[in-house]
């Protein structure tokens, strides 16, 4: 329910303004909600003189369970040219584990697309299984703002009452999730790596935590949506998209002002080492601390090359300076699942391991017998980095000649 | 200018080991300390507060959790902060990010004139990183997450964060009141000298309770939470692989090579 | 009683234990065992066994004695003098001598005693002790220990075994055989100070079984061993005084002493330790501090007046001279290694790193004490750092090791241009009233000579190591020369050529400053007498032309 305090409010319109659904309405200098309220909260978070506040009684199960269909946020990238826009990978991901769900609950899939005017590429999403897209165009929606893109998605998950709604656990989709969340009083899961629906129909959320040491599953018993950030890189892409399947198109309009973004990026710095990004590589050579100098990065390099893949590494090498953050693989770096992982002089800690024991084959190189790579490796190489790298160069050369 | 840093004390987790029979946590001789991420936030602070030396910022800390929590606060006050404030009660046990958001939440309005609240971006524990954006969306301020160093603009009216993300830093700008998540930035670890070590036992800690929020009971803790954890297991371990012996490293490449070219990497 | 009589231990085939034959075999496969932290080069050997019991070790024993076969005992080998590295026959090592035997209060020194096998690495006897957990105890302790485990379980109190010669991966025979001590040694003395009960496998494969306080040297120094059949031998010691610091140069020897120290140092040249007993002591919080300072001067004041006048005791006193903290300093900017280290403030010109008691709980400690000795040597609490969680104990740990790391890496990267380089570093040590004169003597020797060079470590013991990195050949004569004046400085002070890494092979040949000619013939006399042949780790301390083979 929401409430007005007509002692404090002083009519400024910022709510009517800002409701996205016209639902707000300013008669005689009050607020007044009109019958078409979602309780998307966009007025509550506008409003200078905290007069509006939105009590959000428990559901009965018979409310629950009007919440139906899953929704995923497609967030978003620019695309080589910047002409259009396109949904990162994790989209694909979330997409394909959706629809494993949807068999079980026998719900549509529908995805969030929210953009500035450039066009958006949604066939694939089609492709990979969304039953519909539910769009919003808008020049404040690019870059991303915790702001709009809070006020937006609330005001499509209010008013659209789906039972499971996710997003890709990367930076942007961690950093939003919770507003959300908070702002609907829905219980979220972060950075899920399984997801089941039970026999009563709950999602399952499941996930890592103390580092990676312990997996925990989790349900939300009393709200819908079910929220879930899901983490990148864990869940496989459909190898066999549909290329004809089609989906409708949904444009939801709703109100955006400027005065709700009140943050502003003044710059941005890039970084990779390649254009590609690390989240993506199919091979991967990652360094650690075994290595002895910035130097030996450069034979991780060439091997990386001669394999067609990228350099990464574990977090001391980022804090050494030697490598950018954008490289580090990781609990508190980015989670990667390539068909070949190379870690040389790593130790193996849970917190790198959780980043990247999804890898097709894994080998490690360290001098350490005892070192616990050895444990998810498929080959491990007990022995020095410095003769072992620039053998495996010659060796694979030799192989690529006799080939 | 008053800066809130909110900490919390995490295990170890590094130290933490789960029993494979049971599934459940081994946490003896398992110590507690201030999450590393928490720490982070407190250097920012604290940069802030020396490149103000005409002693304007004000760091208080607050920490919800057990009794024992003050330790973790203790250390940020050995750190440099100035005063800390301990939300504790039972009724608080269980409670997951929303439940905490909103009894932090409650007690923050309390507080006066909070001008800049910086947050850890997770604790190493629960991993979550959802508590601070929460809070920050109950308080209805705007927040920048994973920044890794921040700066005041000229009118101490607007903070300047650089601020990690996919592809690299971006700086963004945010009027105050507002919240910042901290990342690990360049910086080691703070180390404290004996004298502030010396000097944090003299500074105040105040305790707040559930009495002190004005919430209703059913709002707090395991029984205000939106989610229920219903098991928790070992991650499955993997069987080991092959060990190669690297002494020969010419001998030990070749039989590498050999197996990535059964599988089509060469 | 100074009689002690040797036990037959049951009858094993020699043939059943597990060996590896040939050195084509063991460098091959099995490396490792050939070398040690000296990086000394090992001159040959001929099988490799791998016993697991006493009977399987005593077989060995008599084998080898029978073929007149040299043997080195391996431990973990992080030794530092090339105790471990083999001069041809066999290598026995004692990797599966790795379990707890027992756990048992003992009323009359009021502490707790763990005996455990000769391999078991001080790292998991303090793990094992910390976690109040001994791996696989349960399973093979008679009722009588499983009782006293119970018991430890229950103690509320936290325990541990003080010696900590930084090393924590030394297996507790190899700790035993040097006598190490490391920094802690200025509050819990040497490794002796904790050892209650020791096996012996002797060259005959008898074994002796040595308790703490039951055995002591009569007529002055006087012992006798009688084996299994009845024929006495007799142990005449050596009649040197022992230098008045912390010592491991030279077999242990005094009026009327306990049997067990004379096997405690010895460095294995007179069997094998294959089971000890130690004691623990209970923990205790602390806070490590490192201090800085301006000066090595101020520093040398500093530690003199903690030493002196302070009302406390602090477990350890380490000193960074100021060469050691600019090599720090221009390291660890861009190491990964040292991540965790927080940067070396730009004006210290030294430090001291020390632990004293402290109560993290305690509202309103007093230091006032020390803030005044602190000021009066230029510096303040301000200008340190300090910690008391453990994970900051780790950290100024990782601080403590940084440094012959880093030493290492240096000289590893000046041996690509000369391979014969390597780091000359002392272990000497001098006693109290010595410690400003022996400072001033090695600083004017080394600046004179042009040397790079810097100091650090135990100077609560007057026990620092100068480690002296020579830029070329040149350099490292004029280092070998100048080692040997501090040698000869150090004795006459009343001090020691080895405070704490042993004799081994890298420093036998300071040995002859310390002792003359005939105490070298009385020592040499006391090993024939125990082992005949010179079987046991030959080519350490003690040469034996020809006498093995």
């Amino acid at each position: 329910m929401l409430l007005i305090d007509t002692n404090t409010c002083s009519g400024c319109r910022l709510c009517e303004k800002n409701c996205p659904f016209a639902a707000m309405l300013i008669v005689d200098e009050i607020a007044v909600v009109q019958d078409n309220c979602t309780l998307c909260g966009a007025c509550a978070n506008v409003c200078g003189e905290h007069s509006i506040t939105i009590e959000r009684a428990a559901a009965t199960p018979e409310e629950l369970a009007k919440f139906k269909g899953i929704f995923i946020w497609a967030e978003c990238g620019e695309s080589a040219d910047g002409e259009s826009l396109v949904p990162k990978k994790v989209t694909l991901e979330l997409l394909a584990e959706a629809r494993r769900l949807a068999e079980k609950t026998g719900e549509e899939i529908r995805v969030l697309v929210l953009s500035d005017e450039r066009p958006v590429n949604t066939d694939d999403l089609f492709a990979h299984g969304a039953d519909g897209v539910i769009r919003f165009v808008n020049k404040l929606l690019w870059p991303y703002s915790t702001d709009a893109y809070t006020t937006v998605i609330s005001a499509m998950v209010a008013a659209k009452k789906p039972s499971i709604f996710l997003l890709g656990a990367t930076p942007d989709g961690r950093d939003l999730g919770p507003r959300v969340a908070a702002r609907l009083k829905l219980g979220l899961t972060a950075d899920c790596t399984q997801l089941e629906i039970n026999d009563e129909g709950q999602l399952i959320q499941t996930r890592p935590a103390f580092g990676g040491n312990i997996m925990a599953s989790i349900v939300t018993p009393f709200s819908r949506p079910q929220m879930a950030t899901v983490r990148p890189n864990v869940f496989a892409v459909s190898e066999n998209p549909e290329i004809d399947r089609k989906g409708d198109i949904e444009d939801f309009d709703v109100a955006l002002q400027r005065g709700v973004v009140r943050t502003k990026i003044l710059e941005v710095e890039k970084v990779g080492e390649t254009g590609g990004g690390i989240e993506n590589a199919e091979v991967i050579v990652a360094g650690g601390q075994g290595l002895n100098s910035p130097d030996d990065l450069d034979m991780l390099r060439e091997l990386a090359d001669e394999l067609g893949g990228t350099l990464a590494g574990s977090r001391p090498l980022v804090e050494a300076g030697w490598i950018p953050h954008t490289l580090q693989v990781g609990q508190s770096g980015i989670t990667v699942s390539p068909k070949l992982y190379i870690a040389v002089g790593i130790s193996g800690a849970v917190q790198h391991v959780v980043g990247m024991n999804g890898s097709g084959s894994i080998i490690a190189i360290n001098n350490d017998p005892e070192a616990p790579i050895f444990k998810v490796a498929d080959v491990g190489i007990v022995g020095d980095a410095a003769e072992v790298i620039p053998a495996l160069i010659k060796e694979i050369r030799e192989a690529k000649k006799a080939a | 200018m008053k800066i809130l840093v909110c900490a919390k004390q995490v295990p170890e987790v590094t130290n933490v080991q789960v029993d494979p029979e049971t599934g459940t946590l081994n946490r003896d001789g398992v110590a507690s300390i201030l999450n590393p991420f928490c720490e982070y936030a407190m250097d920012l602070a604290l940069e802030l507060k020396e490149a103000e030396p005409d002693g304007e910022v004000e760091i208080v800390v607050l920490s919800m959790g057990p009794p024992q929590a003050r330790a973790a606060l203790l250390r940020c006050l050995e750190m440099g902060g100035d005063s800390a404030i301990l939300v504790t009660d039972r009724k608080f046990a269980g409670a997951d990010t929303w439940a905490t958001a909103l009894t932090i939440c409650k007690i923050i309005e309390k507080l006066d004139g909070v001008d800049l609240i910086l947050v850890g971006k997770h604790a190493i524990d629960g991993d979550t990183a959802q508590t601070g954006p929460m809070l920050a969306e109950l308080l209805n301020i705007p927040q920048i997450t994973y920044g890794v160093g921040l700066e005041l603009d000229e009118r101490k009216k607007r903070v300047r964060v650089r601020r990690e993300n996919e592809g690299g830093f971006e700086r963004v700008q945010m009027r105050m009141p507002g919240l910042v998540s901290v990342s690990k930035g360049a910086a080691s670890r703070r180390v404290c000298s004996f004298e502030s070590i010396l000097d944090a036992r003299a500074k105040d800690i105040s305790v707040m309770t559930a009495d002190d929020l004005g919430l209703d009971e059913a709002e707090l803790g395991l029984q205000g939470s939106l989610t229920q954890v219903v098991k928790v297991f070992p991650p499955i371990s993997k069987e080991a692989g092959r060990i190669v012996n690297g002494t020969d490293a010419i001998a030990a490449a070749h039989e590498v090579v050999g197996i990535l070219k059964e599988k089509h990497f060469v | 009683m100074n009689e002690i009589t040797s036990q037959q231990l049951p009858e094993v085939d020699f043939d059943s234990v597990r060996r590896i034959d040939g050195l084509n075999e063991i460098s091959a496969n099995y490396a490792p065992y050939l070398a040690d932290e000296s990086k000394l080069p090992h001159q040959g050997a001929d099988y490799l066994f791998f016993p697991t019991n006493e009977a399987e070790l005593a077989a060995i024993m008599r084998e080898m004695n029978t073929r007149g076969a040299n043997v080195t005992i391996s431990g973990a080998r992080t030794g530092l003098v090339g105790g471990c590295v083999p001069a041809g026959g066999a290598v026995v090592a004692l990797d599966r001598f790795d379990k707890t035997v027992d756990i048992r209060w003992d009323d009359g020194t009021n502490e707790w005693r763990v005996t455990a096998e000769a391999a078991v690495t001080l790292k998991d006897l303090n793990d094992w002790a910390n976690k109040k957990n001994f791996p696989g105890l349960q399973a093979r302790a008679n009722d009588e220990t499983l009782a006293q485990l119970e018991q430890f379980k229950n103690d509320p109190r936290s325990f541990f075994y003080p010696p900590d010669p930084t090393e924590m991966s030394a297996s507790l025979g190899g700790t035993v055989a040097t006598n190490a001590s490391g920094a802690a040694s200025f509050k819990y003395k040497d490794t002796r100070n904790w050892i209650r009960r020791l096996h012996v496998i002797l060259a005959s494969g008898e074994m002796l079984d040595i308790p703490r306080g039951k055995y002591f040297a009569t007529d002055g120094r006087k012992f006798t061993v009688i084996d299994s059949g009845g024929n006495p031998t007799i142990l005449n010691l050596p009649g040197y005084d022992m230098p008045k610091t912390k010592n491991t140069a030279g077999f242990f020897a005094a009026p009327g002493m306990d049997m067990i120290d004379l096997f405690i140092g010895s460095e294995g040249l007179f069997g094998v330790v294959s089971q000890i007993e130690v004691a623990l002591d209970q923990m205790h919080e602390g806070i490590s501090v490192v201090q800085f300072l301006p000066s090595d001067t101020a520093a040398l004041d500093f530690v003199i007046a903690l030493r002196d006048e302070a009302d406390f005791a602090p477990e350890f006193l380490e000193f960074y001279d100021g060469n050691a903290l600019a090599l720090l300093r221009a390291k660890q900017i861009d190491n990964p290694k040292f991540i965790d280290m927080p940067t070396i403030p730009e004006d210290a010109g030294a430090a001291i790193f020390y632990d004293i008691s402290f109560n993290a709980d305690d509202p309103n400690p007093d230091f006032s004490k020390l803030k005044e000795v602190t000021a009066r040597c230029g510096s303040s609490l301000d200008n340190s750092w300090a910690g008391y969680e453990r994970r900051d104990l780790a950290r100024f740990r990782h601080f403590r090791h940084a440094l012959p790391e880093t030493v290492n890496a240096v000289i590893g990267e000046r041996k690509k241009t000369y391979p014969g380089l390597h780091k000359l570093g002392t272990d000497l040590a001098v006693p109290n009233d010595s410690l400003r004169e022996i400072w001033g003597f090695y600083r004017s020797k080394l600046d004179t000579a042009g040397l790079e060079w810097v100091a650090f470590g135990h100077i609560g013991d007057n026990h620092f190591h100068v480690n002296i990195l020579p830029k070329d050949m040149d350099d490292l004569a004029k280092g070998l020369a100048i080692y040997r004046d501090f040698a000869e400085k150090a004795v006459a002070l009343g001090g020691t050529v080895s405070a704490e890494h042993g004799v081994g092979k890298m420093k036998k040949k300071f040995l002859s400053v310390m002792y003359t000619p005939e105490q070298m013939n009385e020592m040499k006399a006391l090993k024939l007498a125990l082992d005949p042949k010179a079987m046991f780790n030959p080519g350490d301390i003690l040469d034996f032309e020809g006498a093995a083979r």
